[in-house]
Protein backbone atom coordinates (compact mmCIF):
# COMPACT_ATOMS: atom_id res chain seq x y z
CA UNK A 1 0.00 0.00 0.00
CA UNK A 2 2.97 2.33 0.83
CA UNK A 3 6.17 1.70 0.43
CA UNK A 4 9.66 3.72 0.62
CA UNK A 5 12.63 2.86 -0.42
CA UNK A 6 16.01 3.97 0.12
CA UNK A 7 14.69 7.06 1.69
CA UNK A 8 17.01 9.87 1.83
CA UNK A 9 16.13 13.54 3.08
CA UNK A 10 18.66 16.34 4.32
CA UNK A 11 18.04 19.72 5.70
CA UNK A 12 20.54 21.93 4.35
CA UNK A 13 23.83 19.62 5.92
CA UNK A 14 22.12 17.49 8.33
CA UNK A 15 21.12 14.00 6.53
CA UNK A 16 17.83 13.03 8.81
CA UNK A 17 16.56 10.24 6.39
CA UNK A 18 20.25 7.74 5.24
CA UNK A 19 18.00 5.46 3.53
CA UNK A 20 15.20 4.06 5.13
CA UNK A 21 13.36 0.83 3.55
CA UNK A 22 9.62 0.64 4.84
CA UNK A 23 6.95 -1.36 3.10
CA UNK A 24 3.54 -1.63 4.87
CA UNK A 25 0.72 -3.55 3.54
CA UNK A 26 -3.04 -3.13 3.12
CA UNK A 27 -4.41 -2.85 6.64
CA UNK A 28 -1.61 -3.19 8.65
CA UNK A 29 -0.57 -0.99 11.17
CA UNK A 30 2.97 -0.03 11.92
CA UNK A 31 4.00 1.77 14.18
CA UNK A 32 7.05 3.85 14.52
CA UNK A 33 9.00 4.50 17.46
CA UNK A 34 12.22 5.68 17.79
CA UNK A 35 14.50 8.73 20.40
CA UNK A 36 13.72 12.13 19.64
CA UNK A 37 15.96 13.97 16.28
CA UNK A 38 15.46 9.76 14.59
CA UNK A 39 13.64 11.24 11.38
CA UNK A 40 10.39 9.45 12.67
CA UNK A 41 8.30 12.38 11.87
CA UNK A 42 10.75 13.55 8.83
CA UNK A 43 9.76 10.13 7.49
CA UNK A 44 5.91 10.86 8.03
CA UNK A 45 6.28 14.08 6.28
CA UNK A 46 8.14 12.27 2.83
CA UNK A 47 5.40 10.05 2.90
CA UNK A 48 2.86 12.88 2.32
CA UNK A 49 5.28 15.18 0.45
CA UNK A 50 5.33 17.67 2.50
CA UNK A 51 9.11 17.32 2.71
CA UNK A 52 10.72 16.43 -0.69
CA UNK A 53 12.95 13.19 -0.16
CA UNK A 54 16.29 13.78 -1.78
CA UNK A 55 16.52 10.62 -3.27
CA UNK A 56 14.78 7.00 -3.41
CA UNK A 57 11.46 6.44 -3.97
CA UNK A 58 8.03 6.44 -2.77
CA UNK A 59 5.28 3.75 -4.22
CA UNK A 60 1.68 4.27 -2.95
CA UNK A 61 -1.22 2.11 -3.80
CA UNK A 62 1.28 0.22 -6.43
CA UNK A 63 2.26 3.70 -8.17
CA UNK A 64 5.63 5.16 -7.83
CA UNK A 65 5.29 8.75 -7.29
CA UNK A 66 7.32 11.61 -9.44
CA UNK A 67 7.11 14.72 -7.45
CA UNK A 68 8.17 16.49 -10.33
CA UNK A 69 5.53 15.36 -12.93
CA UNK A 70 2.95 14.07 -11.17
CA UNK A 71 0.14 15.89 -9.23
CA UNK A 72 1.09 15.99 -5.12
CA UNK A 73 -2.13 17.39 -4.66
CA UNK A 74 -4.19 14.59 -5.68
CA UNK A 75 -1.80 11.77 -3.99
CA UNK A 76 -1.96 14.12 -0.62
CA UNK A 77 -5.62 13.50 -0.88
CA UNK A 78 -4.98 10.05 -0.71
CA UNK A 79 -2.81 9.83 2.25
CA UNK A 80 -4.51 10.89 4.99
CA UNK A 81 -2.56 12.84 8.02
CA UNK A 82 -3.04 13.77 11.92
CA UNK A 83 -0.85 16.17 13.29
CA UNK A 84 0.80 16.45 16.80
CA UNK A 85 -0.75 20.28 17.17
CA UNK A 86 -4.27 19.42 15.13
CA UNK A 87 -4.03 22.06 12.84
CA UNK A 88 -7.90 22.79 12.69
CA UNK A 89 -9.19 25.76 10.79
CA UNK A 90 -10.02 27.53 13.05
CA UNK A 91 -11.80 30.48 11.60
CA UNK A 92 -14.34 27.06 10.82
CA UNK A 93 -16.73 25.39 12.82
CA UNK A 94 -16.37 21.42 13.33
CA UNK A 95 -18.44 20.74 10.97
CA UNK A 96 -16.99 23.30 7.99
CA UNK A 97 -13.96 22.11 8.92
CA UNK A 98 -14.75 18.85 8.05
CA UNK A 99 -16.73 19.41 4.76
CA UNK A 100 -14.22 21.89 3.55
CA UNK A 101 -11.62 19.56 1.49
CA UNK A 102 -15.04 17.40 0.33
CA UNK A 103 -16.46 20.53 -0.90
CA UNK A 104 -13.09 22.13 -2.17
CA UNK A 105 -10.85 19.22 -3.47
CA UNK A 106 -13.96 16.42 -4.48
CA UNK A 107 -16.24 19.15 -5.50
CA UNK A 108 -18.83 17.05 -3.40
CA UNK A 109 -22.10 18.89 -2.33
CA UNK A 110 -22.65 20.84 0.41
CA UNK A 111 -25.35 18.51 1.40
CA UNK A 112 -23.58 15.37 0.83
CA UNK A 113 -20.51 16.73 2.35
CA UNK A 114 -22.47 17.41 5.43
CA UNK A 115 -24.09 14.48 5.41
CA UNK A 116 -20.24 13.03 5.70
CA UNK A 117 -19.13 15.14 7.93
CA UNK A 118 -21.96 14.55 10.92
CA UNK A 119 -21.31 10.69 10.08
CA UNK A 120 -17.64 11.15 10.72
CA UNK A 121 -18.66 13.67 13.55
CA UNK A 122 -20.94 10.40 14.99
CA UNK A 123 -17.86 7.95 14.12
CA UNK A 124 -15.59 10.39 16.52
CA UNK A 125 -18.57 11.08 19.24
CA UNK A 126 -18.96 14.75 19.00
CA UNK A 127 -22.08 14.94 17.15
CA UNK A 128 -22.86 17.31 19.32
CA UNK A 129 -19.73 19.27 18.67
CA UNK A 130 -20.73 20.06 15.09
CA UNK A 131 -21.23 24.03 14.94
CA UNK A 132 -18.56 25.03 17.49
CA UNK A 133 -15.85 26.25 16.71
CA UNK A 134 -12.08 24.48 17.56
CA UNK A 135 -11.47 27.20 20.03
CA UNK A 136 -13.85 25.53 22.42
CA UNK A 137 -12.85 22.00 21.76
CA UNK A 138 -10.59 20.00 24.80
CA UNK A 139 -7.49 18.67 22.84
CA UNK A 140 -8.62 15.18 22.80
CA UNK A 141 -11.56 16.36 21.15
CA UNK A 142 -9.62 18.65 18.72
CA UNK A 143 -7.68 15.90 17.97
CA UNK A 144 -10.75 13.78 17.03
CA UNK A 145 -12.06 16.07 14.89
CA UNK A 146 -8.83 16.30 12.75
CA UNK A 147 -9.03 12.45 12.57
CA UNK A 148 -12.74 13.11 11.24
CA UNK A 149 -11.22 15.87 8.69
CA UNK A 150 -8.70 13.50 7.16
CA UNK A 151 -11.30 10.74 7.22
CA UNK A 152 -14.13 12.60 4.70
CA UNK A 153 -11.17 12.18 1.71
CA UNK A 154 -11.24 8.84 2.23
CA UNK A 155 -7.53 8.10 2.42
CA UNK A 156 -6.20 4.93 1.30
CA UNK A 157 -3.73 5.14 4.10
CA UNK A 158 -3.95 7.38 7.81
CA UNK A 159 -0.55 8.85 9.08
CA UNK A 160 -0.56 9.84 12.55
CA UNK A 161 2.34 12.15 13.60
CA UNK A 162 2.58 11.97 17.64
CA UNK A 163 -1.09 12.30 17.97
CA UNK A 164 -1.51 12.40 21.82
CA UNK A 165 1.86 13.87 22.63
CA UNK A 166 0.43 17.58 22.64
CA UNK A 167 -2.47 16.06 24.54
CA UNK A 168 -3.01 16.28 28.93
CA UNK A 169 -2.45 12.42 30.04
CA UNK A 170 -6.36 12.35 30.77
CA UNK A 171 -7.25 13.12 26.83
CA UNK A 172 -5.05 10.56 25.49
CA UNK A 173 -6.97 7.73 25.99
CA UNK A 174 -10.15 9.22 23.44
CA UNK A 175 -7.76 9.48 21.06
CA UNK A 176 -5.90 6.42 20.87
CA UNK A 177 -9.26 4.41 21.41
CA UNK A 178 -10.68 6.44 18.30
CA UNK A 179 -7.42 4.93 16.23
CA UNK A 180 -7.65 1.78 17.84
CA UNK A 181 -11.44 1.43 16.03
CA UNK A 182 -9.84 2.83 12.47
CA UNK A 183 -7.21 -0.06 13.09
CA UNK A 184 -10.05 -2.84 13.51
CA UNK A 185 -12.02 -1.64 10.35
CA UNK A 186 -9.14 -1.97 8.30
CA UNK A 187 -7.52 1.16 7.78
CA UNK A 188 -3.56 1.17 6.74
CA UNK A 189 -2.10 3.32 9.28
CA UNK A 190 1.32 4.19 9.84
CA UNK A 191 1.60 6.03 13.33
CA UNK A 192 4.70 7.91 15.36
CA UNK A 193 3.99 7.69 19.40
CA UNK A 194 5.08 7.00 22.71
CA UNK A 195 2.16 5.21 23.73
CA UNK A 196 3.84 1.82 23.83
CA UNK A 197 0.90 0.48 25.24
CA UNK A 198 -1.09 1.17 22.04
CA UNK A 199 1.76 0.12 19.75
CA UNK A 200 1.49 -3.72 21.90
CA UNK A 201 -2.28 -3.31 21.72
CA UNK A 202 -2.85 -2.20 18.27
CA UNK A 203 0.41 -2.27 16.23
CA UNK A 204 1.15 -5.16 13.53
CA UNK A 205 4.24 -4.45 13.33
CA UNK A 206 6.85 -2.04 15.11
CA UNK A 207 9.50 -0.18 13.30
CA UNK A 208 12.34 1.14 15.14
CA UNK A 209 14.24 4.30 13.65
CA UNK A 210 17.52 5.23 14.71
CA UNK A 211 19.67 8.17 13.45
CA UNK A 212 18.10 8.29 10.05
CA UNK A 213 18.00 4.00 9.61
CA UNK A 214 15.68 1.31 10.28
CA UNK A 215 17.29 -0.82 12.84
CA UNK A 216 14.21 -2.77 13.88
CA UNK A 217 11.36 -3.88 12.04
CA UNK A 218 9.04 -6.83 14.10
CA UNK A 219 5.81 -7.85 15.70
CA UNK A 220 5.08 -6.01 19.07
CA UNK A 221 6.11 -9.32 20.79
CA UNK A 222 9.28 -10.04 19.58
CA UNK A 223 10.23 -6.25 19.47
CA UNK A 224 9.70 -5.82 22.85
CA UNK A 225 10.59 -9.22 24.06
CA UNK A 226 13.67 -10.22 21.73
CA UNK A 227 14.62 -7.22 19.80
CA UNK A 228 17.98 -8.02 17.73
CA UNK A 229 19.70 -4.23 18.45
CA UNK A 230 21.28 -3.43 21.02
CA UNK A 231 20.05 0.37 20.72
CA UNK A 232 16.29 -0.97 20.62
CA UNK A 233 16.96 -2.85 23.60
CA UNK A 234 17.89 0.51 25.60
CA UNK A 235 15.22 2.43 24.32
CA UNK A 236 12.51 -0.35 25.30
CA UNK A 237 14.33 0.20 29.00
CA UNK A 238 14.52 3.97 28.64
CA UNK A 239 10.45 3.77 27.69
CA UNK A 240 9.01 1.21 30.28
CA UNK B 1 -17.78 81.59 30.17
CA UNK B 2 -13.91 82.81 28.87
CA UNK B 3 -14.09 84.81 25.81
CA UNK B 4 -11.65 82.01 23.79
CA UNK B 5 -14.86 79.71 24.06
CA UNK B 6 -17.02 81.85 22.83
CA UNK B 7 -15.11 83.11 19.90
CA UNK B 8 -14.33 79.20 19.37
CA UNK B 9 -18.55 78.80 19.04
CA UNK B 10 -18.89 81.60 17.00
CA UNK B 11 -16.20 80.57 14.22
CA UNK B 12 -17.41 77.41 14.69
CA UNK B 13 -20.97 78.41 14.32
CA UNK B 14 -20.35 80.67 11.12
CA UNK B 15 -18.34 77.73 9.42
CA UNK B 16 -20.36 74.95 10.15
CA UNK B 17 -21.77 74.74 6.48
CA UNK B 18 -18.46 74.74 5.14
CA UNK B 19 -16.70 72.03 7.24
CA UNK B 20 -19.42 69.78 6.71
CA UNK B 21 -18.87 69.86 2.82
CA UNK B 22 -15.35 69.90 3.48
CA UNK B 23 -15.57 67.00 5.79
CA UNK B 24 -17.73 65.14 3.11
CA UNK B 25 -14.40 65.77 0.27
CA UNK B 26 -11.54 64.67 3.51
CA UNK B 27 -14.31 61.53 3.82
CA UNK B 28 -14.14 60.57 0.17
CA UNK B 29 -10.61 61.29 -0.24
CA UNK B 30 -9.83 59.15 2.26
CA UNK B 31 -12.37 56.08 1.33
CA UNK B 32 -11.01 56.16 -2.12
CA UNK B 33 -7.44 56.54 -0.86
CA UNK B 34 -8.05 53.51 1.36
CA UNK B 35 -9.81 51.37 -0.78
CA UNK B 36 -7.19 51.68 -3.38
CA UNK B 37 -4.30 51.06 -0.96
CA UNK B 38 -6.31 47.86 -0.01
CA UNK B 39 -5.91 46.39 -3.90
CA UNK B 40 -2.59 47.75 -4.04
CA UNK B 41 -1.33 46.56 -0.28
CA UNK B 42 -2.85 43.23 -1.24
CA UNK B 43 -1.10 42.98 -5.17
CA UNK B 44 1.95 43.98 -3.73
CA UNK B 45 1.61 41.52 -0.25
CA UNK B 46 1.30 38.23 -2.90
CA UNK B 47 4.32 39.64 -4.73
CA UNK B 48 6.56 39.84 -2.27
CA UNK B 49 5.54 36.39 -1.07
CA UNK B 50 5.52 34.99 -4.28
CA UNK B 51 8.60 32.77 -5.16
CA UNK B 52 9.32 34.84 -8.60
CA UNK B 53 12.73 36.99 -7.49
CA UNK B 54 11.24 39.79 -10.37
CA UNK B 55 7.94 39.61 -8.30
CA UNK B 56 9.79 40.75 -5.21
CA UNK B 57 12.26 42.86 -6.77
CA UNK B 58 9.27 44.76 -8.10
CA UNK B 59 7.82 44.91 -4.72
CA UNK B 60 10.54 45.77 -2.95
CA UNK B 61 11.41 48.32 -5.03
CA UNK B 62 8.11 50.23 -4.82
CA UNK B 63 7.77 49.59 -1.03
CA UNK B 64 11.14 51.22 -0.64
CA UNK B 65 10.75 54.42 -2.76
CA UNK B 66 7.48 54.85 -1.18
CA UNK B 67 8.24 54.46 2.51
CA UNK B 68 11.46 56.50 2.08
CA UNK B 69 9.67 59.54 0.33
CA UNK B 70 7.75 62.11 1.93
CA UNK B 71 3.81 62.01 1.52
CA UNK B 72 4.14 65.89 0.30
CA UNK B 73 6.54 64.97 -2.58
CA UNK B 74 4.66 62.32 -3.63
CA UNK B 75 1.28 64.11 -4.15
CA UNK B 76 2.80 67.08 -5.82
CA UNK B 77 4.88 64.68 -7.71
CA UNK B 78 1.78 62.47 -9.14
CA UNK B 79 -0.33 65.72 -9.93
CA UNK B 80 2.37 67.46 -11.86
CA UNK B 81 3.46 64.34 -13.16
CA UNK B 82 -0.03 63.40 -14.35
CA UNK B 83 -1.12 66.53 -15.46
CA UNK B 84 1.86 66.43 -18.18
CA UNK B 85 0.32 62.87 -19.46
CA UNK B 86 -3.48 63.32 -18.75
CA UNK B 87 -5.96 65.99 -17.17
CA UNK B 88 -6.92 64.93 -14.22
CA UNK B 89 -8.74 66.97 -11.29
CA UNK B 90 -7.15 67.55 -8.09
CA UNK B 91 -9.05 65.74 -6.55
CA UNK B 92 -8.50 62.37 -7.89
CA UNK B 93 -4.57 63.09 -8.66
CA UNK B 94 -5.09 63.84 -4.25
CA UNK B 95 -6.66 60.48 -3.81
CA UNK B 96 -4.81 58.28 -6.19
CA UNK B 97 -1.83 59.28 -4.52
CA UNK B 98 -3.08 58.72 -0.80
CA UNK B 99 -3.86 54.99 -2.34
CA UNK B 100 -0.37 54.70 -3.91
CA UNK B 101 1.17 56.15 -0.91
CA UNK B 102 -1.15 53.36 1.73
CA UNK B 103 -0.85 50.89 -0.59
CA UNK B 104 3.08 50.21 0.61
CA UNK B 105 2.31 50.18 4.07
CA UNK B 106 -0.65 47.92 4.06
CA UNK B 107 1.84 45.89 1.50
CA UNK B 108 3.42 45.26 4.79
CA UNK B 109 0.41 45.08 6.82
CA UNK B 110 -0.72 42.15 4.65
CA UNK B 111 2.79 40.47 3.94
CA UNK B 112 3.24 40.18 7.89
CA UNK B 113 -0.14 38.84 9.15
CA UNK B 114 -0.13 36.12 6.14
CA UNK B 115 3.49 35.04 7.26
CA UNK B 116 2.09 35.21 10.94
CA UNK B 117 -0.29 32.34 10.31
CA UNK B 118 0.98 29.18 11.56
CA UNK B 119 2.60 26.80 8.94
CA UNK B 120 0.43 23.90 10.25
CA UNK B 121 -2.58 25.26 8.89
CA UNK B 122 -1.06 25.81 5.62
CA UNK B 123 0.18 22.22 6.32
CA UNK B 124 -2.97 20.58 7.06
CA UNK B 125 -4.78 22.18 4.02
CA UNK B 126 -2.26 20.98 1.57
CA UNK B 127 -2.08 17.54 3.26
CA UNK B 128 -5.92 17.32 2.92
CA UNK B 129 -5.29 17.65 -1.44
CA UNK B 130 -6.04 21.18 -1.05
CA UNK B 131 -3.67 22.82 -4.18
CA UNK B 132 -2.01 26.34 -3.24
CA UNK B 133 -4.49 28.61 -4.86
CA UNK B 134 -7.14 26.54 -2.34
CA UNK B 135 -5.05 26.94 0.36
CA UNK B 136 -4.68 30.78 0.38
CA UNK B 137 -7.81 32.16 -0.05
CA UNK B 138 -9.46 29.45 1.78
CA UNK B 139 -7.24 29.05 5.09
CA UNK B 140 -4.44 31.23 5.25
CA UNK B 141 -6.22 34.09 4.06
CA UNK B 142 -9.09 34.33 6.08
CA UNK B 143 -7.43 33.81 9.12
CA UNK B 144 -4.25 36.58 8.09
CA UNK B 145 -7.28 38.94 7.19
CA UNK B 146 -8.49 38.93 10.94
CA UNK B 147 -4.85 39.59 12.05
CA UNK B 148 -4.51 42.12 9.64
CA UNK B 149 -8.12 44.55 10.90
CA UNK B 150 -6.21 45.86 13.93
CA UNK B 151 -3.39 47.30 12.16
CA UNK B 152 -5.45 48.15 9.02
CA UNK B 153 -7.50 50.39 11.42
CA UNK B 154 -4.81 52.17 11.99
CA UNK B 155 -3.36 52.52 8.94
CA UNK B 156 -7.19 53.82 8.14
CA UNK B 157 -6.66 56.74 10.56
CA UNK B 158 -3.51 57.63 9.45
CA UNK B 159 -4.63 58.03 5.88
CA UNK B 160 -7.87 60.09 7.31
CA UNK B 161 -5.16 62.82 8.94
CA UNK B 162 -2.63 62.52 5.61
CA UNK B 163 -5.36 63.13 3.60
CA UNK B 164 -4.84 66.79 5.07
CA UNK B 165 -1.98 66.98 2.87
CA UNK B 166 -3.32 67.01 -0.18
CA UNK B 167 -4.69 70.94 0.37
CA UNK B 168 -1.32 71.36 -1.64
CA UNK B 169 -2.48 70.71 -4.38
CA UNK B 170 -6.03 73.01 -4.19
CA UNK B 171 -8.24 70.13 -3.06
CA UNK B 172 -11.27 71.80 -0.57
CA UNK B 173 -11.10 69.64 2.44
CA UNK B 174 -11.08 70.44 6.16
CA UNK B 175 -7.59 71.45 6.30
CA UNK B 176 -7.91 73.44 3.16
CA UNK B 177 -10.84 75.09 4.64
CA UNK B 178 -9.69 75.84 7.87
CA UNK B 179 -6.25 77.16 6.44
CA UNK B 180 -8.06 79.86 4.31
CA UNK B 181 -10.50 80.33 7.11
CA UNK B 182 -7.98 81.51 9.34
CA UNK B 183 -6.18 83.54 6.78
CA UNK B 184 -9.73 85.62 5.94
CA UNK B 185 -10.83 85.64 9.79
CA UNK B 186 -8.03 86.56 11.22
CA UNK B 187 -8.61 84.05 14.12
CA UNK B 188 -6.22 81.59 13.48
CA UNK B 189 -6.15 80.02 16.53
CA UNK B 190 -9.75 79.45 16.63
CA UNK B 191 -9.85 78.43 13.09
CA UNK B 192 -7.29 75.92 13.62
CA UNK B 193 -8.60 74.69 17.02
CA UNK B 194 -12.00 73.84 15.60
CA UNK B 195 -10.15 72.05 12.50
CA UNK B 196 -8.50 70.21 15.13
CA UNK B 197 -12.04 69.34 16.95
CA UNK B 198 -13.38 67.44 13.39
CA UNK B 199 -10.68 65.19 13.05
CA UNK B 200 -10.51 64.60 16.55
CA UNK B 201 -14.83 63.53 15.97
CA UNK B 202 -13.79 61.46 12.62
CA UNK B 203 -11.05 60.16 14.20
CA UNK B 204 -13.25 58.87 17.21
CA UNK B 205 -16.16 57.91 15.30
CA UNK B 206 -13.86 55.60 13.19
CA UNK B 207 -12.02 54.05 15.98
CA UNK B 208 -15.31 53.01 17.72
CA UNK B 209 -16.81 51.10 14.68
CA UNK B 210 -13.58 49.62 14.18
CA UNK B 211 -13.98 48.27 17.70
CA UNK B 212 -17.13 47.11 16.77
CA UNK B 213 -15.89 45.43 14.29
CA UNK B 214 -13.45 43.98 16.10
CA UNK B 215 -15.17 42.39 18.68
CA UNK B 216 -17.75 41.17 16.10
CA UNK B 217 -15.03 38.73 14.87
CA UNK B 218 -13.80 37.83 18.24
CA UNK B 219 -17.18 36.73 19.15
CA UNK B 220 -17.75 34.62 15.66
CA UNK B 221 -14.51 32.82 16.45
CA UNK B 222 -15.42 32.16 20.09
Amino acid sequence: MLTGENIHKSFGDLEVLKGVDLHVNPREVVVLVGVSGSGKSTLLRCFNFLEMINDGKIIIDGQTVNPKKDNLTKIRAEVGMVFQHFNLFPHKTVLENIMEAPITVKKMKKEDAKKLGLELLEKVGLRDKADVYPSKLSGGQKQRVAIARSLAMQPKVMLFDEPTSALDPELVGEVLQVMKQLAEEGMTMVVVTHEMKFAKEVADRIVMLDKGVVIESADPKTFFENPKNERTRQFIQLVE
Amino acid sequence: MPEIFVTVYDVFMRTYPGFLRATLVTLQLTAVGVILGTVIGLIFALMKISGSKILRGIANTYITIIRGTPLIVQIMFLYFGIVEIYTMDNFWAGSIALGVHNGAYIAEIFRGAIQGVDPGQREASMSLGMNRKQTMSRIVFPQALRRSIPPLGNQFIITLKDSSLVYVIGVSEIFALGNREAAQSYQPFESFLVVALYYLVLVMIFTFLLRLYENRLNVDRA
